[in-house]
C-alpha cells in the first residue's frame, strides 16, 4: 500500500495535448475516481500511472518514489482493463497466477494465491475454465482476482464495468466497494459514469479537456460544484441551468422573468451575467418535495409539459423563464399533461456560475 | 547509452530491409544499369559499355516486343476481370448453399494449391490436340470429328492459356469475397429487404459496397504475382509456336537466356517490372479507399 | 393464394437453378485434378487410345513405383528433386518467418512515420516478376559462385516471401488485443516476455499458416528456379517437371504421377491452414 502523487503531470501526442498539468495527492488506502467525458484525459492519466504511456512532463510518485521512467512491471501496480484483458490461452487459475509465475514463485505458492483470490471473489468453481467459457460478470471477477494476486501498492481500474449490463453493473459496484473495504489498497478508478464515481469513491476528480475541474468528496462535488461543468456532470437528471442577469437585487432571465437574488449572492454587482443552476430536487410541486423548510422559498404556478413516472418519484418537465426545467416529484401522484401545479423553488439551494468563466460564484 | 539505441520498430524492420535491399533492390539497380549496356552473357566485358537509351529506343521500334506487351496487358486485363466476376459468382453461390459449406469452401481452395507449373501441365494435357480431354470430349459428343489444334493456333492458344489462368486464380477472389460475405452484418441486409429493395438493389447498394475491400484485397494479392502466368505459359506453349503466344515474360526469358542478349532483356524486364508495379499500386490505392469508406459507413 | 403459390414455385425453381450452377462450378474446379490423378493410374496405351476410353479398364501404381525406384521414368531423378525442394522450401520458410515476424510485429504494434509507404514499398518488392529478377540475380550469383546451389535459392525465396509474410503476420498480431500485452507487462513481464508468453501463443495459428503459405510459394516457384538451378544438385520439383516436357515424346503418365506427388503436400498443408489464411488476410479489411 502506498500513496500516489501527481506533480504537474502532462501528456502530449505529437501536437495533441491530452493532459495539461495535473496535481493530485492520493492518500494511502484512498479510493479516488477519475471521471469525465470521453477525451478528457482520464484514461491517459491512468495509463501513465501504469507505465503504459510515456510521461511528457511533470512527475508521478508512488510511495514517494519517482516512477516516471520505470517500466510497468517495476511499479508494483495492478490494473483491471475495460476489456478485462484476460489471457485467452490460459485457464482462470493460470490467468490469476501469471504474475507470480513471472516473478518465479513455486507452483504451490501460485496455486495457493490463485485459490485465495478465487475465494475472495467466489469464483472457485471456475478455476479450470478458460475466459471464453465465462460470462461477462465472471470475467470481470477473474480480472479483479488477477489484480488481487499481484498484491499491488496501487490498484488501477479502467472503466471496468462499462461492458456489463445494468443489473450486473450495480452488483459489481458493490463488490468492488466491499473489496476495497477488505483490502484497503489505494485505488484509482477511471469511469465516465458519475453514478459509479459517486457511489464508490472517497474522492472524485472531475476532469475536462486534460485539466482537473474539481477534486472533492461525493458530497462536495454534488452540493458545492466548483464549476458549471461539474454541476452539469454530477447528478442525474442533470441540474437545470438557465442564463440570467443580476439587476437591482434580483435575477432577471432572458424572457423577463424575475426571481429574488438568494441571500448568499447578495454581494454580486448589477449587470453580472450568470448561469442560474437548480437541481431537479430543489424545484418540486407543493407537498411533494424535501420541504426542508429553509424559509427561502419561492412559489410559482407552472404548467406541466410532460411527466415521467419512475415509481418512487416522477420527473416533471415544465417551461419556465424561457427554458425547459426538470423537477422531481416525490411521493408522486398522477399528473396530467397541461396540469397547473403550485411549484416551490428552494432559493437557498440555488447555484450561480459566472457566465463568462463557468466558475461557481458561491462560497466553497 | 539509452539515446544511442535505435527505436524498436527500426530494429524489427531492419532484417527485412537489409535482405530485400540485398536480394531485390540491389539486383534491380544492376539490372537498370545493364539495360543501358549492350551486355551479352558471352561477352562479360560488355557490361561496362554504356550506350544510353539505345536498348530502349530499339525496343520502342520493335514490333514483336509491342505485340508481346499488348498481349500481356490484354491477358492480364481479361484474366483479372473474369476472375473477379467468376469469383464473385462462386462466392455468392457457395454462400447461398444451405448444406456442406465447409466442403464447398475446401473445394474452392483446390486450385490455389496447384503450382502454376502444374496448372500449365494440366491444361497442356487437357488441351492436347491428340490425347487431351477437351478434344476427346468434343469428339465423343460428336461436336467435331477433327483434332482442334488448341495450343497451336494463336487465338485458340490464347483462350487455352486464359482458361488455365482463370481456373487457377478464380479461387483467390472467390475465397476473399466469401470471407467478406461471411463477415457481413445481417442487419443492413434485413433492413434493405424490409425497405422493399429487390435482390439486385440489395446487392448493388448494400452487399457490394461492403464486399469491395475484400475484392480489392484479392486483387492486390493477385496483382502481386501476375507474373506467375509466365510459368503456365512456359509449360503450355513457351510463347510459341513461332511467337504466337509470346508475352512479355517469355520474351524476356528467350532474349536473355536463349539469345544471351542480357542488355536488351533487362530493358524489357524493366518495362515488365513497371507494369507489375503499376497494377499493384492501382489496387493498393483502391484497397485503401475502399477500406476507408467501409470504416466510415459501418 | 395464387400469389403465394407462384412466389413459392419461383423460389423453388431458382433454388434448383442455383444448385445446378453450383454443381457445374464445382465440377469444373475438380475435373482437371481428377483427370491428372486418373491418368497417373492408367497404362499409357489407354491414355493414347483412339477413340478415347472413358471408363478405365485397368488401374495400377506402376508410374509411382517407377518414379521412386531410384532414377525415375526417362532418367529423371525425382527423389533428388524432391529432396532439393524440401531443403530449400523448409529453410527459406523458417528464415522468412523469423524476419517476417519481426517486421509484422513492428507494423502491428508501433506507430512510425510513413508507415503505409513502407508497407507498400515492401509489397512492391514482391511484384517484381521472377523472370525479370532472375536476370541480374543470374549474373550476381554467377559472380559469387552461388548459382545452382541451395544457398542461392534459399536467399531469393526468403526475399520473395518476406513481404507477404509481413502482411499476414501483421494481420494476425492486430487480432491480438493490445490490452493483453499491456496486462502482461503490468503483471511483471518485460516487453520481450509479454511477446513470447502472451502475444506469440495467441498469434501462433496465424503465424503457422503464414509459414505454410511461404512454404508453398517456395515449393511451387518456377520462374527463378528454372534459371538459377542447373543440376540435379539443386533443381526443384517444378523445374524437374519440365524435364518431362523437354523430351521428344511426352510420358503423360509419368508426368501425371509426378504432378500428384507435388500436389499432395500442398493439398494437405493448404487444407490445414485455410481458415487462418483467410482471416489473416482480411483482418485489416474492416478495421483498416
Amino acid at each position: 500500500m502506498a500513496n500516489l502523487t501527481f506533480d504537474a503531470l502532462e501528456k502530449s501526442y505529437g501536437g495533441y495535448h491530452a493532459v495539461k498539468g495535473i496535481d493530485l495527492d492520493v492518500r494511502d488506502g484512498e479510493f479516488v475516481a477519475l471521471v469525465g467525458p470521453s477525451g478528457c484525459g482520464k484514461s491517459t492519466t491512468l495509463r501513465m500511472i501504469a507505465g503504459l504511456e510515456e510521461i511528457s512532463g511533470g512527475e508521478i510518485r508512488i510511495a514517494d518514489k519517482r516512477v516516471n521512467d520505470l517500466p510497468p512491471r517495476d511499479r508494483n501496480i495492478s490494473m483491471v482493463f475495460q476489456s478485462y484483458a484476460l489471457y485467452p490461452h490460459m485457464t482462470v487459475r493460470e490467468n490469476m497466477g501469471f504474475t507470480l509465475k513471472i516473478a518465479g514463485c513455486s507452483k504451490a505458492e501460485i496455486d495457493e494465491a490463485a485459490l485465495n483470490a478465487a475465494r475472495v471473489l467466489e469464483i472457485e468453481p471456475l478455476l479450470d475454465r478458460r475466459p471464453a467459457q465465462l460470462s461477462g460478470g465472471q470475467r470481470q471477477r477473474v480480472a479483479m482476482g488477477r489484480a488481487i494476486v499481484r498484491d499491488p501498492d496501487v490498484f488501477l481500474f479502467d472503466e471496468p464495468l462499462s461492458n456489463l449490463d445494468a443489473k450486473l453493473r450495480g452488483q459489481m459496484r458493490t463488490e468492488i466497494k466491499r473489496l476495497h473495504a477488505r483490502l484497503g489498497t489505494t485505488i484509482v478508478y477511471v469511469t465516465h459514469d458519475q453514478v459509479e464515481a459517486m457511489t464508490l469513491a472517497d474522492r472524485i476528480v472531475i476532469m475536462k479537456e486534460g485539466r482537473i475541474e474539481q477534486v472533492g468528496t461525493p458530497d462536495q462535488v454534488f452540493n458545492h460544484p466548483a464549476t458549471q461543468f461539474v454541476a452539469g456532470f454530477i447528478g442525474s437528471p442533470p441540474m437545470n441551468m438557465v442564463p440570467a442577469k443580476v439587476a437591482g437585487g434580483a435575477l432577471w432571465f432572458e424572457d423577463g422573468t424575475e426571481l429574488p437574488l438568494p441571500a448568499a449572492f447578495e454581494e454580486l454587482s448589477d449587470g453580472h451575467e450568470v448561469i442560474f443552476g437548480l437541481r431537479p430536487d430543489d424545484i418540486y410541486p407543493e407537498g411533494h418535495g424535501l420541504d426542508a423548510g429553509t424559509g427561502d422559498i419561492v412559489n410559482l404556478q407552472l404548467t406541466v409539459d410532460l411527466s415521467e413516472p419512475l415509481g418512487n418519484e416522477t420527473l416533471l418537465f415544465i417551461r419556465f423563464a424561457g427554458a425547459e426545467w426538470t423537477a422531481r416529484m416525490l411521493n408522486p401522484r398522477n399528473v396530467a399533461r397541461g396540469e397547473r401545479l403550485n411549484f416551490r423553488i428552494d432559493m437557498a439551494r440555488v447555484h450561480l456560475f459566472d457566465a463568462a468563466t463557468g466558475c461557481s460564484l458561491g462560497r466553497q | 547509452m539509452k539515446a544511442m539505441r535505435l527505436p524498436p520498430h527500426v530494429m524489427l524492420l531492419l532484417p527485412a530491409v537489409i535482405l530485400l535491399a540485398a536480394v531485390i533492390l540491389f539486383p534491380l539497380l544492376l539490372s537498370l544499369w545493364s539495360s543501358f549496356t549492350p551486355f551479352r552473357l558471352t561477352r562479360p566485358d560488355s557490361v561496362w559499355q554504356f550506350v544510353g537509351l539505345r536498348n530502349y529506343t530499339r525496343l520502342a521500334g520493335d514490333a514483336d516486343f509491342w505485340v508481346a506487351f499488348g498481349r500481356t496487358v490484354l491477358l492480364l486485363t481479361l484474366a483479372l476481370n473474369l476472375e473477379m466476376l467468376f469469383g464473385l459468382g462462386l462466392a455468392l453461390l457457395v454462400e447461398r448453399a444451405s448444406r456442406g459449406q465447409r466442403v464447398l469452401r475446401t473445394i474452392l481452395m483446390f486450385p490455389m494449391m496447384f503450382s502454376p507449373v502444374l496448372v500449365g501441365f494440366q491444361f497442356k494435357f487437357m488441351f492436347n490436340d491428340n490425347v487431351g480431354l477437351v478434344n476427346n470430349a468434343l469428339q465423343s459428343l460428336g461436336l467435331t470429328d477433327q483434332a482442334i489444334p488448341w495450343l497451336i493456333d494463336g487465338k485458340l492458344a490464347f483462350i487455352a492459356i486464359l482458361t488455365a489462368e482463370i481456373w487457377s486464380s478464380t479461387a483467390v477472389f472467390a475465397i476473399f469475397i466469401l470471407a467478406g460475405l461471411m463477415a457481413m452484418p445481417r442487419d443492413p441486409l434485413e433492413a434493405a429487404r424490409v425497405d422493399g429493395c429487390t435482390p439486385w438493389q440489395t446487392f448493388r447498394y448494400v452487399t457490394w459496397p461492403f464486399l469491395m475491400p475484400f475484392a480489392f484485397i484479392a486483387m492486390t494479392i493477385r496483382s502481386l504475382d501476375v507474373a506467375r502466368a509466365y510459368d503456365i505459359i512456359t509449360i503450355m506453349t513457351d510463347g510459341g509456336p513461332a511467337g504466337r503466344t509470346e508475352v512479355l515474360w517469355t520474351l524476356i526469358a528467350r532474349t536473355a537466356y536463349s539469345d544471351a542478349r542480357m542488355g536488351i532483356a533487362n530493358a524489357m524486364a524493366y518495362v515488365a517490372i513497371l507494369l507489375s508495379i503499376a497494377f499493384t499500386a492501382i489496387f493498393f490505392r483502391q484497397l485503401a479507399k475502399a477500406r476507408a469508406q467501409v470504416a466510415a459507413d459501418w | 393464394m395464387d400469389r403465394n403459390a407462384s412466389a413459392r414455385a419461383r423460389k423453388l425453381t431458382s433454388r434448383w437453378a442455383l444448385n445446378l450452377a453450383l454443381f457445374v462450378a464445382m465440377a469444373i474446379i475438380c475435373l482437371p485434378g481428377f483427370w491428372i490423378v486418373l491418368n497417373s493410374l492408367r497404362p499409357t496405351v489407354e491414355i493414347m487410345a483412339k477413340p478415347p476410353i472413358w471408363i478405365p479398364r485397368e488401374l495400377n501404381f506402376d508410374a509411382y513405383v517407377a518414379m521412386f525406384s531410384g532414377v525415375g521414368q526417362g532418367g529423371i531423378p525425382v527423389l533428388e528433386y524432391f529432396r532439393n525442394s524440401l531443403i530449400i522450401s523448409v529453410t527459406s520458410t523458417i528464415i522468412a518467418l523469423a524476419i517476417g515476424m519481426a517486421g509484422g510485429y513492428a507494423f502491428a504494434r508501433y506507430r512510425f512515420a510513413y508507415k503505409s509507404s513502407w508497407f507498400l514499398g515492401f509489397m512492391l518488392t514482391r511484384t517484381v516478376p521472377g523472370i525479370a529478377l532472375s536476370l541480374p540475380l543470374f549474373f550476381i550469383y554467377a559472380r559469387l559462385g552461388i548459382i545452382d546451389t541451395h544457398l542461392g535459392m534459399i536467399l531469393v525465396y526468403v526475399a520473395l516471401n518476406v513481404p507477404f509474410t509481413i502482411w499476414l503476420i501483421d494481420g494476425f498480431f492486430r487480432q491480438v488485443p493490445r490490452d493483453l500485452s499491456e496486462a502482461a507487462q503490468i503483471d511483471g513481464c518485460t516487453r520481450w516476455q509479454a511477446f513470447w508468453r502472451v502475444e506469440f501463443p495467441l498469434a501462433r495459428p496465424g503465424i503457422a499458416s503464414a509459414g505454410i503459405f511461404a512454404f508453398l510459394t517456395s515449393w511451387n516457384e518456377f520462374a527463378l528456379a528454372s534459371q538459377l538451378t542447373r543440376s540435379t544438385g539443386s533443381k526443384t520439383l517444378p523445374v524437374g517437371l519440365l524435364d518431362y516436357t523437354a523430351e521428344f515424346t511426352i510420358d503423360w503418365r509419368g508426368m501425371c504421377a509426378l504432378a500428384v506427388v507435388m500436389i499432395i503436400p500442398a493439398l494437405l498443408l493448404t487444407y490445414a491452414v485455410q481458415k487462418h489464411l483467410v482471416s489473416g488476410l482480411t483482418s485489416g479489411a474492416i478495421k483498416g
